[in-house]
């Protein structure tokens, strides 16, 4: 039809409406017609009806109005409700062998000799491996390597691995386990975390010179923001309470299984589910001393993950090593149980938490030192360890921050990473301190909250470049929600409603693996050939959050196609770009954000070729449902698999590359970089709650929550991330705990006895979305995986206190520590039945109309900020008088970062503080 | 514990096993100690059968036993000779999947799908018997199953979904049907 095309009068190629063109290869299907554009979902900024209060962002152009935004079914979704997803255990290669793992069962032991002849003359015994054979270290940071495969030398807790057996059928390497003959010489076990900071005579590692005293401390920290010493002369309230948090396992529903697999040409490929099968591919170099290039790891499906899978584990060492030995492949799954020996849940901690408030209601001053149980392992430990300090900097703006931490080793199985990573438990103590700040001031608890946040793009005490905040709109929703002004201190006793907020990072400023290089955090691959289907390789590692179902969207939304036509591959290491895994809630943020930067590599191609096609301008065109056309005028335009052809000539397939790496934040501080991230996500629950005063039974009822995603991506997952950690938190405040009895043993691993929630227990969830629009964040999101899971625990706390007037200071809330609790209050006030005890009730001070002031005029303030493109820098500081546009240390000498302490502090130190009270090695001139 | 750990009981032998396996009759060569669940992984084919636990806490292993919700792992194999076994890979309708399983795609039912089988069976046969359930009534049905994402509630909203699709009679699409047809015209806009 060119040729006979008169110049004057048509501009470019026209198509008639409804009339399909000609077939093309690779055509065919449903939905033959291109749906018109959704204008409710393009942005206002691009001249759709999609309101943007946040103001606009740099992927507007890109919103196809396809699938950002809205519900959407997992792409995997069919694989699991058909039972064809295959899980760690459901690999089964021809001619498997099953391996299981002999584990110690003393605290602390030297392995004086292993004796593997009996088993081995055991018939259908094919393979023993134990120390010997991988002496190798390996660990989560490489500053912290201090795992091996199995025993060399020493078991550091009951259920540590000692050797491992790979037979033809699971009766006979049970029996092998039996069979293999351990001596051990038994060494005197630790099991307070108290006792960790002491001297030992055998500590529980040796870290050569950087050795702290002759003490199991891993790690210690020390931090100093603000006008520390003018806290007690500012403050007119102040807060003090001593926690004790009980360590709570995953408890993922899959337990850990693994299989290993060396091929005819010499590569093992590992087939296990991985949350950051990197980092296990690292491991694996290291421990059998081969290339990387040589592994390929397999992610399988996931069965939940939540931290408890994402370290490099010794039983994946063992599969590798069994397999390499049997020449055949080898399986291990776990028992229950063993999930507990390796466990990698929250640490146990000992957390003294110190509030102050000066007269104005401003947070002059948080004062907190916790000290962690490690477990035997470093594990994520070093970053634990500033999380438990550094992540309650925000979203308040505060006076002084005081910060000692320290992680010891103890007998237990190592505690690691989990959901809320390390920010959790002193979120509980913060949030549950400012509840009771404002009980002493006289105010409400949220207007208290409402007049001291930190504005949108300001900069916390410790120099955290927070961007967008939806912390207040949070506040304000649930308190609108949840009808608070009606119940709060007004419910009859043993009701109660309290609120808890929430403040996590989206994804980590700095990798683990800092080698200096400038390696992405998350690199994308995308490959479209003539079919038009979109394969997606991405390393991402879906633990059932969704995270190939958000990079699918991404792409799809960018390429404006339906999700039908993208593919994930994101199982294999062999073809998956590398992907730092599934930990510190990266995974939207950052994955989205390479998989749009691809995508937009394949956008630009395509609408080149709309351009020769059509003749239309290129800034004009946009891309709708599977066409490319001229906005003004659609019926100039091509379809998707037109343009691709086009795209395609003279080489064939696209191909394209995209990858997110950190901007430069931070400060410069020792410790600066931990808690760094591109965005954080905000959140605010209230909790409403019936408390039994005569059995100590607390029940949630109700939970308003309301969490700042930034944009929501897919608002079905956010909200099956928010109820579902709400479940989780749940479980940690009311009846989880791994109980460790008098001698140090673990007395519950297993699901009868460690009590997750059922659906009974489970309160309605009301799941309320804030998006503030991040300007970094893919399409404006941040994380929703794990910050929704932090204020879950305070609010529920603080309503316990607003229903019978008692204070926790321990986790979990059981009966009968509630009982004891409400007995002791009994007995104070002179009450015999707990029935008479009087709620607390409310009368409002002077303060709180200056805290109500106070907080409109910060709400007017925060949205001029959010929409205000050249707006001044804030920091920290501002609302204590100094200029915001300078970082306060270099105002005022007062607010200097401090890391070293002084020598009064060492003299009276807090209790994780004493860790200080020791000399490194190398500084005590030995070796 | 693990020192103390016993040897699987020694098997007396191996028995014949007939059952009828999501319709298909298995004759299988069993231990006669065997558990349900280990033959059903191991031997019937069902992998899609989990082990959350073994030991009856979590719910995973269910599976249908002449329609009645059971959890495989304390079940004797034995004891389902001769019986109707209905696992997860026993739902769909060929390429037509159970409104309940479609529902749980749907509405959020399941997230790393670990639990997701032990729920399907357990909610299909709550269906069964009672096709419109009240929000208490399916609590009820699914309380001996942990789930660890979700946090139940998109599940039962998922199960109170599947059953507006049973009554209504409504036809789940064939999943094999054609997908979008990357050429599509213009319908003007
Ligand atoms: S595996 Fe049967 S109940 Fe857990
Ligand atoms: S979906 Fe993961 S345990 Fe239920």
């Amino acid at each position: 039809m060119a040729e006979e095309t008169n110049q004057d009068e048509m501009v470019g190629y026209r198509q008639q409406p409804g009339k399909l063109p000609f077939a093309k290869p690779g055509s065919g299907g449903k939905d033959r017609f291109s749906s018109p554009r959704d204008q409710e979902m393009i942005p206002k900024s691009q001249g759709g009806d999609l309101a943007q209060p946040w103001g606009s962002h740099r992927h507007d152009e890109l919103i196809s109005g396809q699938v950002i935004g809205k519900p959407t079914t997992l792409v995997d979704g069919k694989w699991k409700v058909t039972g064809q997803a295959q899980y760690g255990d459901d690999i089964r290669l021809p001619g498997e062998l099953i391996g299981r793992i002999i584990r110690s069962p003393h605290h602390y032991a030297r392995v004086l000799s292993i004796d593997c002849s009996k088993a081995l003359e055991l018939p259908g015994v094919v393979a023993i491996a134990t120390g010997v054979d991988a002496s190798n270290k390996f660990g989560v940071l490489p500053v912290t390597k201090d795992e091996h495969a199995m025993a060399v030398e020493k078991v550091r807790h009951v259920g540590d691995l000692v050797a491992c057996v790979a037979a033809e059928d699971e009766a006979t390497a049970r029996e092998a386990e039996r069979l293999i003959e351990v001596e051990y010489e038994v060494l005197d076990s630790i099991h307070d975390i108290r006792e960790g900071l002491e001297n030992s005579e055998y500590p529980i590692h040796d870290r050569g010179k950087y050795h702290i005293g002759e003490a199991n401390i891993q790690k210690r920290v020390f931090q100093e923001f603000g006008d520390v010493d003018g806290i007690h002369d500012n403050a007119i309230a102040s807060h003090k309470q001593n926690w004790i948090f009980s360590g709570v396992n995953h408890a993922a529903t899959e337990p850990h299984a693994v299989v290993g697999h060396w091929d005819p040409s010499g590569r093992l490929t590992l087939y296990t589910p991985q949350q950051v099968p990197h980092y296990v591919h690292r491991a694996l170099a290291d421990v059998l001393e081969i290339p990387m290039h040589q592994i390929n790891v397999y992610r399988t499906f996931v069965g939940g993950g939540f931290g408890g899978k994402s370290d490099p584990f010794p039983h994946e060492m063992c599969a590798a090593i069994l397999a390499r030995k049997a020449g055949r492949p080898v399986r291990i799954t776990f028992d229950r149980e063993e999930v507990y020996w390796i466990n990698r849940g929250r640490h146990p901690s000992r957390i003294e938490m110190n509030l102050h408030a000066d007269e104005k209601g401003r947070i002059c001053g948080i004062e907190t030192d916790a000290l962690i149980d490690g477990g035997g392992f470093a594990s994520f430990g070093h970053v634990t360890t500033y999380y438990n300090g550094v992540l309650h900097t925000a979203p308040y703006e505060i006076g002084a921050f005081h910060y000692t931490g320290a992680r010891v080793w103890t007998n237990k199985p190592a505690s690691g990473a989990m959901r809320g990573h390390g920010a959790v438990n002193s979120r509980c103590a913060v949030e549950t301190g400012l509840d009771d700040l404002a009980e002493q001031l006289s105010v409400d608890p949220i207007d208290l909250r409402l007049a001291n946040l930190l504005p949108p793009h300001s900069a916390t005490i410790t120099g955290f470049r927070v961007t967008s905040i939806g912390m207040r709109e949070c506040l304000e929703r649930v308190k609108e929600e949840s009808g608070w002004d009606k119940k709060f201190r007004k419910m009859p006793l043993g009701k109660g409603i309290g609120i808890g907020c929430g403040f996590f990072i989206s994804g980590s400023g700095l990798p683990i693996h800092w080698d200096p290089n400038k390696f992405p955090h998350a690199t994308v691959h995308l490959k479209i050939d003539m079919d038009g289907g979109v394969t997606v390789h991405t390393g991402a590692a879906d633990i059932g959050q969704g995270s190939d179902t958000v990079v699918a969207q991404s792409v799809a939304e960018v390429l404006g196609l339906p999700l039908d036509m993208i593919r994930i591959r994101s199982k294999e290491s062999d073809t998956s770009p590398v992907d730092l895994g599934s930990y510190s809630s990266r995974v939207t943020f950052m994955n989205a954000n390479a998989a749009i930067s691809a995508a937009m590599k394949i956008r630009d191609e395509l609408l080149d070729a709309t351009v020769e096609i059509t003749g239309a301008k290129r800034d004009k065109l946009v891309i709708g449902d599977r066409r490319i056309f001229d906005k003004k005028d659609p019926a100039v335009g091509i379809s998707y698999l037109e343009a691709l052809h086009k795209a395609q000539e003279d080489r064939g397939a696209l191909v394209s590359s995209g990858a997110y790496r950190t901007p430069p934040m931070g400060r410069t501080h020792k410790g600066a970089a931990a808690g760094l991230a591109p965005a954080y996500s905000f959140s605010a629950y209230v909790a409403e709650v019936s408390v039994d005063v005569e059995t100590g039974q607390t029940k949630v009822d109700k939970v308003w929550a309301a969490h700042d995603c930034g944009k929501a991506l897919n608002p079905l997952a956010v909200k099956g991330q928010i109820i579902g950690s709400c479940h989780m938190g749940m479980g940690q405040v009311l009846s989880e705990e791994m109980r460790y009895g008098r001698t140090g043993h673990l007395m519950n691993p297993d699901l009868l006895d460690y009590k997750i929630p059922s659906v009974h227990e489970m309160p309605e969830v009301f799941p309320i979305i804030v998006e503030s629009n991040d300007p970094e964040g893919p399409f404006g999101a941040k994380e929703a995986g794990e910050g929704p899971l932090l204020p879950i625990l305070p609010a529920v706390c603080n309503a316990v206190y607003d229903a019978i007037g008692v204070r926790t200071a321990e986790l979990p809330i059981t009966p009968d520590r509630l009982l004891k609790l409400i007995e002791r209050k009994c007995k104070a006030e002179g009450i015999n039945d707990p029935r008479e005890l009087k709620s607390p009730g409310l009368e409002y001070s002077d303060l709180q109309t200056i805290l109500s002031e106070r907080s409109e005029e910060h709400k007017k303030r925060d949205l001029e900020r959010r929409l205000n493109e050249d707006r001044q820098p804030y920091h920290n500081g501002a609302l204590f008088g100094l200029d915001p546009t300078i970082p306060p240390d270099e105002i005022d000498e007062k607010w200097a970062v401090n890391v070293i302490p002084s020598a009064d502090y060492i003299e009276k130190p807090r209790l994780a503080g004493s860790a200080w009270k020791h000399t490194e090695r190398r500084h005590r001139g030995d070796s | 514990m693990v020192q103390h750990r016993l040897p699987m009981l020694p098997s007396a032998g191996e028995v014949p096993w007939v059952a009828s396996v999501n319709g298909t009759k298995k004759k299988l060569n069993i231990e006669n100690n065997a558990i349900l669940l280990d033959v059903l992984r191991d031997q019937a084919g069902s992998l899609g059968t989990k082990r959350g636990c073994d030991m009856g806490t979590c719910g995973c292993c269910s599976v249908l036993i002449d329609g009645e919700p059971r959890l495989s792992c304390l079940t004797l194999a034995a004891e389902a000779d001769g019986c109707e076994i209905t696992t997860v890979e026993g739902l769909a309708d060929g390429h037509h999947l159970h409104p309940i399983q479609e529902m749980f795609a749907e509405c959020g039912g399941s997230q790393c799908g670990f639990c997701t089988p032990g729920f399907l069976v357990v909610a299909s046969s709550l269906l069964e018997k009672n096709p419109s359930p009240n929000d208490e009534e399916i609590k009820s049905a699914i309380e001996g199953n942990l789930c660890r994402c979700t946090g139940y509630q998109q599940i039962v909203d998922s199960i109170r979904a599947a059953s507006k699709i049973l009554i209504s009679e409504e036809n789940i699409e064939d999943y094999t049907s054609p997908k979008s047809d990357p050429h599509p015209g213009f319908t003007g806009e």
